[in-house]
């Protein structure tokens, strides 16, 4: 990456003649065919296979299998429709607190997912609107979106927007009295840079305001605020190395919300393509975290037991939970995907992440303690055709 | 400036340049080719993935645009924007429209950044030079052209140009060919199309690949050897364009090579590079950078060296000299069949 940096460095001290792009770039009605907003052209249909498990030693937690359908169909030169189904089997024990076991409370859940999402490209904006609708027996989410995406004069710069809208209902196996709802507000804005022919940075905020149940009906006791605003801030910053022909994916993401978690997520990707068709792209994730306010560490009520804090009483108005992804820690996901394109418009892919999430890896001051590392891997498969 | 380049189209290439894989979609998927002379070039035109009437109705509304950008800036026609120009020269300015400002401003900077060899008023030089006659102008017959060229002189401050001297001229010569190429491709990507590329001379812009994905193979010609390709690009994006010594020259009694690209400094023909090719994004930029290229010499490839642009060069000796980070410099075929 260096040695790329220095020798283009040097060619500008020695006068060279990257200006000559730039200026070229200014000229009237030279649509340059980087970046545009084009439609797609081919349709395209995908096929994918996920399968995702997760344990603590010596205990197997949940499975999940989850093939799913995406096609995308372009329309009229100037429209796309796409949209994907997805169908989940999870299996498994359900965690009720922390980390233990909740007797034979078994888990075995289908959950049927669906959105769609329909584009209009012009020559310098394009905008879209979407809807995801996503079911099982106690959780029912829909949602609408809207994005709009604009290019400036010489491609260079890309802006966009967008807002969503999301209404879920929350119902228990456990309870089949409870039922209710939650509604959620996202904004996002962004601006995507083209920095130089071999670097594209991006920089996006989100903001999220939700009111409802935020409490797990499946964990006791587990009483959130009923209402939750969420922050995100994130950078990436994607460089080209010409002589690899390879790019290198990095980006930093910050987290807050009002339940009072503060996470940070660095992440970087190397995407390698090879001759014949293979493209290889080992990645690499880091975040750590810090407890949400009302988590409390796996250290209970010395005369009620596990699962209760300190102090429990039935009528402690105060907030507490004891999830353990509202908990302090440090986690690192390892990944690598190889594709390869088969035969033209064919390519099969394939995926590995393994995820590991332990306290004693939080930065910048200990993780939250008791609490046995947490691993889950995903492999997922697929197949994509493009005609 | 003037520059000429022979290629061989993908169409003209033969055998070794064919698609791999044949035509399977129908109709569509045959190359359209509209051939047609401006600019004093021959040009083409080939488009792919539609219809014939769809490509036809194209091609005529990009040639109608090259043609509108021949008449705007043509300096043998006297009702052009640069006959407008350079009929005031010496007697004061000329308002100018927003697109000739915008070639005008871009003229300046290749100015700038070549640290005057490229200098869109040293066209004046082809007076002194007769290459029909193959004679070398006399050192006074050069002083008077040389005293004309200086943009550093031209009075340009983005809206209004005056040419200080009677007799100095200006011409687009280097990006006029180049931009109406560029400007070609935006007609066409403007009416949804996608595959093809728009071949002006040897400079040349891709609309976009193959229909079925696989880049365009252009074949650029041997400096020397006529009927000889000396490298295949491919390209599925981009432009390409070729400066030489090889279109119009003349050698001396005593076996100096001079062709018509001149140095703005000194007047006399250049030598470093036999031909130089650029590939870059715009065609404009290629052209002017492979112009420049020949015009600097020796240090041509250490100015070339930046992100988004591949180059050949081919030194006095006939030597190849690339810098190709995406791989888009063939070698040719040893023994085509």
């Amino acid at each position: 990456m260096a040695a790329t940096e220095f020798e283009t460095a040097d060619a500008s001290r020695a006068g060279g003649w990257g200006g000559v792009l730039a200026a070229a770039l200014l000229l009237p009605g030279l649509h340059a065919t980087v970046q545009a907003e084009t439609a797609p052209e081919q349709a395209e249909i995908a096929v994918k296979v996920l399968s995702y498990r997760d344990r603590q030693p010596g205990f197997n937690r949940i499975k999940v299998t989850a093939p799913s359908v995406y096609l995308m169909v372009p329309v009229a030169g100037r429209w796309s429709v796409e949209g994907s189904l997805v169908s989940d089997s999870v299996s498994g024990a359900s965690p009720r607190y922390h980390s233990a076991v909740s007797g034979a409370s078994r888990l075995d859940e289908e959950r049927t997912a669906g959105d769609v999402r329909v584009t209009r490209y012009n020559d310098r904006d394009a905008w879209s609107i979407g809807a995801a609708y996503s079911t099982e027996h106690d959780y029912r989410s829909r949602t609408i979106s809207a994005d709009y995406r604009r290019s400036s004069e010489d491609n260079n710069t890309t802006w966009n927007i967008g807002a969503a809208f999301g209404d879920d209902w929350i119902g228990s196996s456990n309870d089949p009295t409870l039922s209710r709802g939650r509604n959620t507000t996202q904004l996002i804005a962004g601006v995507t840079q083209a920095w130089t022919a071999n670097d594209l940075v991006q920089l996006n905020v989100g903001a999220s305001w939700g009111h409802g149940m935020y409490s797990d009906p499946y964990k006791f006791p587990d009483r959130r605020p009923d209402r939750r605003e969420q922050y995100t801030v994130m950078a990436r910053w994607n460089h080209h190395f010409s002589d690899w022909k390879a790019t290198l994916r990095s980006s930093w993401r910050y987290y807050s919300d009002s339940f009072g978690v503060r996470a940070n997520t660095l992440e970087t990707a190397w995407v390698q393509p090879l001759s014949g068709g293979w493209t290889l792209t080992p990645m690499l994730r880091y975040t750590t975290q810090r407890a949400a306010k009302f988590y409390y560490d796996p250290v209970y009520d010395p005369a009620l037991g596990a699962p209760f804090p300190p102090g429990y009483t039935a009528t402690s108005p105060q907030y507490l939970s004891g999830d353990q992804r509202l908990s302090a820690f440090g986690a690192i996901t390892a990944g690598l995907k190889v594709a390869y394109e088969f035969a033209p418009r064919w390519t099969a892919d394939f995926s590995l992440e393994h995820y590991e999430q332990r306290a004693g890896w939080r930065l910048g001051g200990s993780g939250s303690p008791g609490l046995d590392r947490f691993q889950a891997d995903w492999l997922q498969i697929g197949l994509s055709h493009k005609f | 400036m003037l520059r000429d380049t022979a290629f061989s189209s993908p169409a003209q290439a033969g055998a070794p340049d064919a698609p791999r894989d044949a035509p399977s979609d129908g109709p569509a998927a045959r190359e359209h080719r509209h051939v047609f002379t401006a600019m004093a070039s021959p040009n083409e035109i080939v488009l792919a993935g539609v219809s014939q009437p769809q490509a036809a109705e194209a091609c005529a509304l990009a040639e109608a645009e090259i043609r509108r950008i021949e008449r705007k800036y043509s300096r043998y026609r006297d009702d052009s924007v640069i006959s407008a120009i350079n009929a005031r020269a010496g007697r004061g300015g000329v308002t100018v429209d927003a697109e000739t400002a915008q070639l005008l401003d871009f003229a300046a900077e290749l100015h700038r950044q070549s640290e005057g060899l490229f200098d869109l008023t040293s066209g004046c030089l082809r007076r002194a030079w007769d290459f029909k006659a193959g004679r070398e102008p006399t050192p006074d017959a050069l002083a008077v052209q040389l005293a004309r060229i200086g943009w550093h002189r031209v009075q340009w401050d983005g809206r209004a140009i005056a040419l200080p001297q009677a007799g100095m001229e200006i011409d687009f010569g280097g990006i006029g060919k180049e931009y109406a190429a560029d400007r070609a491709i935006a007609v066409l990507h403007g009416l949804g199309l996608r595959h093809g590329f728009v071949n002006l001379g040897g400079d040349l812009r891709v609309l976009g690949p193959r229909p079925d994905g696989q880049p365009w193979v252009f074949a650029v010609r041997h400096p020397r050897r006529e009927d000889e390709v000396c490298a295949r690009i491919a390209l599925s994006e981009g432009a390409l364009a070729t400066s030489g010594d090889y279109e119009r020259f003349f050698i001396t009694p005593d076996g100096r090579r001079c062709c018509h690209i001149l140095d703005p400094r000194t007047g006399q023909p250049v030598r470093h590079w036999q031909a130089v090719s650029v590939v870059a994004p715009l065609c404009i930029a290629a052209g002017a950078l492979a112009t420049m290229s020949m015009l600097i010499g020796a240090q041509a490839a250490q100015r070339l060296s930046m992100p988004g642009v591949g180059f050949l060069l081919v030194d006095g000796d006939g030597r190849l000299q690339s810098h190709d980070p995406e791989r888009l410099l063939q070698h040719p075929a040893p023994s085509p069949p």
